[in-house]
């Protein structure tokens, strides 16, 4: 039968196919451990920052900060953080649909879609869809200095009134078992988020004095606020995609095994009965002749 | 006519059996003998005529012969009288409407036939400068049959399939769909099938209407029958006998014929079962060593002349659903278009379960079926191919690796897949479709949309019974409403 070496060369492909697999699992393991402790490492300054600006505004006392405002000009802007890579499951999928999901709601106003990653990057072009710009350079490991430039334009254009507002959509990372595709708003700083927090430390709060004034002083953090906050989108994609890669491999590896069992099975059969069968023909034609 | 020539049964062994003649007067090879067999049973006396077969001669006046009924009763020493021909069955018009057996005798229970002729089973293949060469398409209606493995008028076209998954069902459907809508005459062999289905088409095919003539298939049909309870030596004849008569419509009227051969595999086992007894040594897998040269036999037989057609479609078994098992493989070979039944597929549920990328036909060539037919075919193939190819991947990695491309191809494939499955007339009680008759046309048409992609928003399960693409986008409005 020319069916045992098909079956011998297909359980090769995937026990090597499964090789790969388990390996990916665990470079993305390590890969997720180092990931999230960056994405850990910028959260008690981002949460401070967040503090600040909460004192700062309640110090100034009035929210007329343009980043605060709602503009009247007719194009969004959305960020969409997908992978450069595969092999991570649904990960790109997810993203990318609930990016596309929020654009078909939004389809009255124009929207511009920076894209991050080369995956989202080719759907969009599958889709047909416009990007106004795309990012390839980021990888799991963003840098503030990568994403620096990408807040200040999108900084620049809604002060000066190009866009009026933005969006990010990305993988939200909740806990290691749980990461949600989110579409989040980032300009205008939404009052709330900008006095964060103010409810419940209203009790400790101290009155600081401020030098130079509060309102110099937002000029300064509000923008800081903005990036750190991309940048924490940024960490928690990377998170998320390591995760998801992680997953992904995990049921790769093991849907290989198990497939690598089922080959195995079938081609030890039909090894077995080639043999009876040629038993069986020489048996039969001994005893013929006998 | 010579005075009778009779001989002694010296030995039986199974279904063959050994017989002395007088030396100068021995009967040839092929010649029928016939032997009355007188036995009691529950204290009446019956006697019945057994006829045999001379397969071979042993010298010293004996032959080996090869029943061809129960030798139940016959003991040694029995007189057996040799018939000096080979067993002739009747033929014309005056058989059409009746069943038969092998040898010519009705078993409808309405009384003899009063033929003007007969005609012995076996007689040379047609020669080879009479045969007919043309290629015409024979539509059935079926989408997946006449998309990509098209029936040939005067061709040959083989079931393939394992046990269970529908051969004799699309034979059924295909004799309620073409002997309905032929004008020529219709033979139908059951050869080592079971009874119950060879009286459920007679019963079926006197109910059902040529056109709207108020005459019953039956009328234009003529049908035989060795199923599973004969001995091996009645199913290795039965289908020599439905093609006899089928010769003899095509040699006499001129008229289209078409033969009907429920099981072919059946012959090749009939012939294995009696080879060991004939003292043959067995061959690959235990088959006959003579099992090509039977197959060959019979099957050049099966063809069209230049006098008349006969198109044939033949159910072959596949043992253990091997394809390279010996007997279907010498099968293969004589075919025109062969139709390749899968067990995967109907698990699927998705019947006729036919294989879209074994089955073929000689058909499918641009210039015999134009290019927009081969090029849809052709496309149907290739995606339902990537998709195959792309299966492995699927299983391991999960559908989400796919590039956007195959991902569009592997939905396309799977509704093409679905699509491939049709409602049939014959199964309306079991399904509770009503069965459906999609033109060549729109077969065509609706999988050029479907591989364009037209229809890629239509849900799955739309695609599922249904016959052309309109009826399916309407299937996909009611399950809206449902929902």
């Amino acid at each position: 039968m020319a069916n045992r070496r098909v079956l011998v060369k297909r359980r090769k492909a995937v026990k090597n196919i499964r090789k790969i697999t388990r390996t990916m699992q665990l470079i993305a393991t390590a890969r997720f451990q180092a990931a999230y402790q960056r994405a850990e490492a910028t959260k008690p300054y981002s949460a401070k920052l967040a503090e600040l600006v909460a004192d700062l505004s309640r110090a100034a006392g009035s929210t007329e900060h343009p980043l605060l405002q709602e503009n009247d000009a007719d194009t969004k802007a959305l960020v969409v953080l997908s992978s450069n890579r595969g092999l991570c499951g649904g990960y790109n999928a997810n993203v990318l649909r609930t990016a596309v999901g929020h654009l078909d709601d939004e389809r009255n106003s124009n929207s511009s879609v920076h894209m991050v990653g080369k995956k989202g990057i080719s759907y969009f072009r599958f889709l047909g869809r416009e990007t106004h710009a795309q990012i390839t350079d980021i990888d799991d490991r963003p840098r503030f200095e990568q994403v620096e430039p990408l807040a200040n334009e999108l900084i620049e254009k809604f002060v000066a009134g190009e866009i009026c507002s933005v969006h990010v959509a990305y993988m939200k990372f909740i806990s290691a078992g749980r990461q949600v595709p989110v579409v989040e708003q980032l300009l205008p700083l939404a009052p709330e988020t900008a006095v964060e927090n103010q409810e419940a430390e209203a009790g400790t709060s101290v009155e600081y004095e401020f030098s130079p004034d509060p309102q110099t002083l937002l000029d300064e953090l509000l923008p800081a606020s903005v990036r750190i906050r991309l940048f924490q989108s940024f960490t928690d994609a990377a998170v998320s995609e390591q995760v998801a890669r992680m997953v992904a491999m995990k049921a790769a590896t093991d849907a290989a095994g198990d497939m690598i069992t089922t080959l195995t099975r079938q081609y030890n059969r039909a090894r077995q009965t080639h043999i009876t069968m040629e038993l069986l023909d020489i048996v039969g034609g001994a005893n013929a002749l006998a | 006519m010579a005075e009778a020539n009779y001989g002694k049964v010296t030995q039986v062994i199974g279904s063959t059996l050994d017989a002395q003649f007088e030396e100068d007067r021995l009967p040839a090879i092929y010649n029928a003998l016939k032997v009355d067999v007188t036995q009691t049973i529950l204290g009446e006396t019956v006697t019945e005529t057994l006829y045999c077969e001379v397969a071979q001669h042993l010298g010293g006046g004996k032959v080996r012969a090869v029943s061809l009924g129960s030798t139940d009763g016959l003991s040694r020493g029995a007189q057996i009288e040799d018939m000096g021909a080979p067993i002739s069955v009747p033929v014309g018009e005056e058989i059409l409407g009746r069943v038969f057996n092998l040898v010519g005798e009705p078993i409808d229970g309405r009384g003899p036939v009063e033929a003007k002729a007969t005609r012995p089973i076996h007689t040379e293949p047609p020669e080879l400068a009479n045969l007919s060469s043309k290629t015409e398409m024979f539509e059935t209606g079926i989408k997946v049959v006449d998309l990509l493995c098209p029936l040939i008028r005067g061709g040959k076209t083989g079931l393939f399939g394992g046990a269970g998954v529908g051969k004799t069902v699309i034979i059924q459907e295909l004799i309620a769909r073409l002997a309905r809508y032929h004008d020529g005459y219709s033979c139908f062999a059951g050869v080592g099938e079971r009874t119950r289905e060879g009286n459920d088409l007679w019963l079926e095919m006197q109910e059902a209407q040529i056109g709207d003539t108020g005459k019953s298939v039956i009328d234009q049909t003529v049908m035989v029958f060795g199923q599973m309870n004969e001995p091996p030596g009645a199913r290795l004849r039965v289908a020599l006998s439905a093609l006899t008569m089928a010769e003899n419509f095509r040699d006499q009227t001129g008229k289209d014929t078409l033969l009907f051969i429920d099981n072919i595999f059946r012959f090749s086992q009939a012939g294995s079962e009696v080879s060991a007894l004939l003292g043959r040594m067995p061959s690959a897998v235990g088959y006959q060593p003579t099992l090509g040269t039977e197959m060959g036999e019979l099957q050049e037989r099966i063809t069209s002349t230049n006098q008349g057609a006969v198109t044939s479609i033949q159910a072959i078994y596949v043992p253990a659903d091997d394809y390279t098992d010996p007997a279907p493989a010498t099968a293969f070979a004589h075919l025109d278009s062969t139709v390749n039944l899968e067990r995967s597929i109907a698990e699927k549920g998705i019947y006729p379960a036919v294989d879209p990328l074994a089955s073929t036909s000689r058909l499918v060539a641009p210039e015999l079926i134009g290019e927009r037919h081969y090029g849809v075919a052709r496309q149907v193939q290739q995606i339902l191919q990537r998709y195959k190819d792309l299966q492995d991947i699927i299983a391991i990695l999960g559908v989400d690796e796919l590039s956007e491309e195959d991902k569009l191809t592997v939905a396309r494939a799977r509704k093409i897949e679905i699509f491939l499955s049709q409602p049939f007339f014959v199964a309306e009680q079991f399904t509770g479709f009503a069965g459906n008759y999609c033109s060549l046309e729109d077969t065509i048409r609706s999988f050029e949309e479907l591989c364009a992609g037209k229809w890629d928003h239509l849900p799955e399960d739309a695609f599922r019974y249904v016959g052309k693409i309109e009826e399916a986008a309407e299937k996909a409005e009611q399950m809206a409403k449902a929902a």
